[in-house]
């Protein structure tokens, strides 16, 4: 945690967010996100075998597996986009399951996906205010009956993902078209914009998919920095050296179900693993 | 000078669109100006038109708050329309078969209750589902209202209609006896064409200060929801509905709030209509309406409260315009049965050349005084270019 007091001359909101998560964490339940017998089928196919796992408060856990592994169908399951056949999701100690995708948001569970999503007509910045949750503006009668709290907010708003933007290396795209940027840029602009959201655990559904390397670092850098500041991660990724020098513990899933869980090293040493990948099946 | 010098800066900092549609109604305008002075067009009956317009632009805005804010597909803008007209005739109207002899506020709260009522009671299975459940519920929703109003006569009078609707300020101090209290004046600007000015145009000056309150309302409304956190929020839903789920929004919600307020706008265009027309019946409810509602909302660009007023207004003007070529007698046919085709091959038109609409939103929409306190000025799209610089 004596990476965030070096970081402390970087200001406000944020900082305090990542304070209050050090301070208070021993009020808040270690595990944020827990999975338990988590199940999906799609007619025959099953696509979540009774999936278990946890994710800790303050690590980055990797979610990997073959291809049809069931990896986005469990992301789907949690973030209440997909109604569960059975199992538990349980976010910060309160159950989630089969709750609407705004409720889970609302315990602090935030998503991205996997194909960076183009908001046309918006510019970067506008597409980044987006993410603030419960803003009084987003209240139809409130914008007649007490604009000032509109206003306040919406400038707070704005100073914010200004920042973000700027802490993200991006403040320059803030008045571009959100949809003539990069695609490399856009994983960016989601990863800022979830952050406006002030999640305590975000989803990245392969977030360097199809993303240059330079870009690469920069997004692992970042989710390092985010991780340092107190956000905690669960991401998917096909990528295994973004995996393996960014995620730890790393779970693995295989055929819907859990196949192991374990450190960097563990998992890439594991023969269960290894035939996963090569087809073998367990 | 110094004003002429403001005039130029806000000239050259309009898009090239809104210098466009600046300019061709300033034109318009000047050509109906000569239409009136010289008499060729009879100003009672020029009001009647703008008092249409207004009614367009109305339906316009209304959808254009369903479908260019949240995307959503409503075909039963005529049917919003008729519960508004409907319903503002059988609570006023002397002669209406239920209820009947109310004052018109009444009836322009009940309409309008009504028409949100409808809109949730449609919205409640369809706005869950997906974007097209709704298109063919609404389309539906169209006819049954339709057939509703024409054969249960023991309500509605069916094809018959509703008379003796009173005028909207009927009742009202001063108002109710303005038309007749204003002196008769015969304006003479060219010799042996005299214009008028009685009874019937104070009348009519009436009915358009009516339908001006209520498009400035509706507009200012629409402003304000649309470069609010609000209206952010729906134009996500748009784009992409999950995204906005994922982001912790409630999107039914949205959706429905977006949708009955479209709607309740809408019915202000029929209540408006009743009190315009002291008649309404079955065929006001005719499809056609919603058609050219749509065409007006793609053609003004969806998405833009601007476009929708500019769209409902060059619909009318079309349909009604087009009554005039047959007096041009070298025209060698008969030209006003062709007005569909022409609002036809201007959609088309329009859709091959500049799908996004005449006059799509051009700026940045994010609420005005938080941007005025940041750092950064309010950015244009920047696929929007300015006519003002063409040094580039």
């Amino acid at each position: 945690m004596s990476e965030i007091d070096t970081t402390a001359d970087t200001q406000t909101a944020e900082q305090s967010t990542a304070e209050e998560a050090t301070t208070e964490q021993s009020d808040e339940p270690e595990i944020v996100l827990e999975v338990q017998d988590l199940q999906k089928s799609f007619g025959g196919l099953v696509a979540t075998d009774h999936a278990t796992f946890e994710v800790e408060r303050g690590t980055i856990t990797g979610l990997i597996g073959p291809n049809g592994a069931g990896k986005s169908t469990i992301f789907n399951l949690i973030s209440g986009f997909y109604e569960s056949d059975g199992g538990s999701v349980i976010v910060n100690g309160t159950g989630v399951t089969n709750m609407e995708p705004y409720e889970v948001a609302e315990q602090g569970l935030i998503r991205t996906f996997q194909t960076p999503r183009k908001l046309e007509g918006m510019t970067v910045r506008e597409a980044m205010l987006i993410g603030p949750r419960n803003q009084p503006g987003e209240s139809f009668l409130t914008l007649f009956t007490n604009p000032d709290a509109v206003n306040e907010a919406e400038s707070a708003n704005l100073a914010d993902a200004q920042r973000i933007l700027e802490e993200f290396e991006i403040d320059h795209l803030a008045t571009q078209p959100a949809t003539d940027i990069s695609g490399g840029q856009m994983k960016l602009v989601e990863l800022a914009r979830a952050m406006l959201a002030e999640p305590e655990i975000l989803l990245l559904d392969e977030p360097v998919a199809g993303v240059n390397p330079t870009l690469r670092k920069t997004l692992a850098e970042q989710i390092r920095r985010l991780n340092d500041q107190g956000t905690t991660f669960l991401l998917i990724e096909h990528d295994m050296e973004f995996v393996m020098s960014l995620a730890d513990p790393v779970v693995v899933l295989n055929q819907g179900s859990v196949l192991m869980e374990g450190t960097p090293d563990e998992i890439q040493t594991d023969d269960r693993v290894i035939s996963a990948y090569l087809g073998g099946g367990t | 000078m110094s004003r002429l010098d403001n005039w130029v800066d806000y000239w050259s900092d309009l898009t090239r669109a809104e210098q466009g549609v600046t300019g061709s109604i300033a034109l318009f305008a000047a050509v109906l100006l000569v239409g009136l002075v010289t008499g060729g067009l009879n100003p009672t009956y020029f009001l009647f038109l703008v008092g249409l317009a207004g009614m367009y632009a109305l339906m316009s805005l209304g959808l254009n708050s369903q479908w260019g804010f949240s995307g959503l597909i409503n075909f039963s803008v005529a049917a919003f329309f008729g519960i508004g007209a409907y319903g503002a005739a059988l609570m006023t109207s002397d002669s209406a078969p239920i209820l009947g002899g109310f004052d018109p506020i009444l009836g322009l709260v009940v309409a309008l209750s009504l028409a949100a009522v409808m809109a949730v009671l449609i919205g409640v299975p369809t706005l869950r589902l997906r974007a097209d459940y709704l298109a063919i519920a609404s389309l539906g929703l169209a006819e049954v209202v339709r057939l509703l109003v024409l054969n249960e006569r023991q309500w509605t009078n069916g094809s018959g209609g509703v008379r003796g609707i009173p005028r909207f300020f009927d009742g009202w101090p001063v108002l109710s006896t303005f038309p007749q209290a204003m002196p008769g004046l015969e304006i003479v600007i060219i010799l042996g064409s005299p214009i008028e000015l009685g009874t019937p145009f104070y009348q009519m000056l009436l009915n358009i200060s009516l339908v001006a309150i209520f498009v400035g309302a509706s507009y200012l409304v629409l402003r304000r929801a649309h470069r609010s956190p609000w209206g952010r929020v729906l134009r996500t839903i748009r784009s992409d509905e999950d995204l906005a789920r994922a982001l912790g929004k409630n999107t039914y919600s949205f959706k429905m709030q977006s949708f009955v307020l479209g709607s309740v706008i809408m019915a202000l265009a029929g209540v408006f209509y009743a009190h315009l027309n002291l008649f309404v019946s079955p065929g006001d409810l005719n499809p056609i309406t919603t058609f050219y509602v749509w065409v007006a909302v793609i053609l003004g660009g969806s998405g833009s409260n601007r476009g929708a007023l500019f769209g409902g207004i060059v619909v009318v003007t079309i349909r009604e315009g087009t009554r005039f070529l047959n007096e041009f007698a070298w025209i060698p046919f008969d030209t006003a049965p062709l007005r569909l085709l022409m609002i036809g091959v201007l959609i088309v038109l329009v859709m091959k050349f500049r799908p996004q609409g005449i006059l799509p939103p051009q700026r940045e929409l994010i609420w005005p005084d938080a941007i005025e306190g940041s750092e950064t000025e309010p950015e244009r799209h920047t696929n929007q270019q300015p006519g003002g610089d063409t040094n580039e």
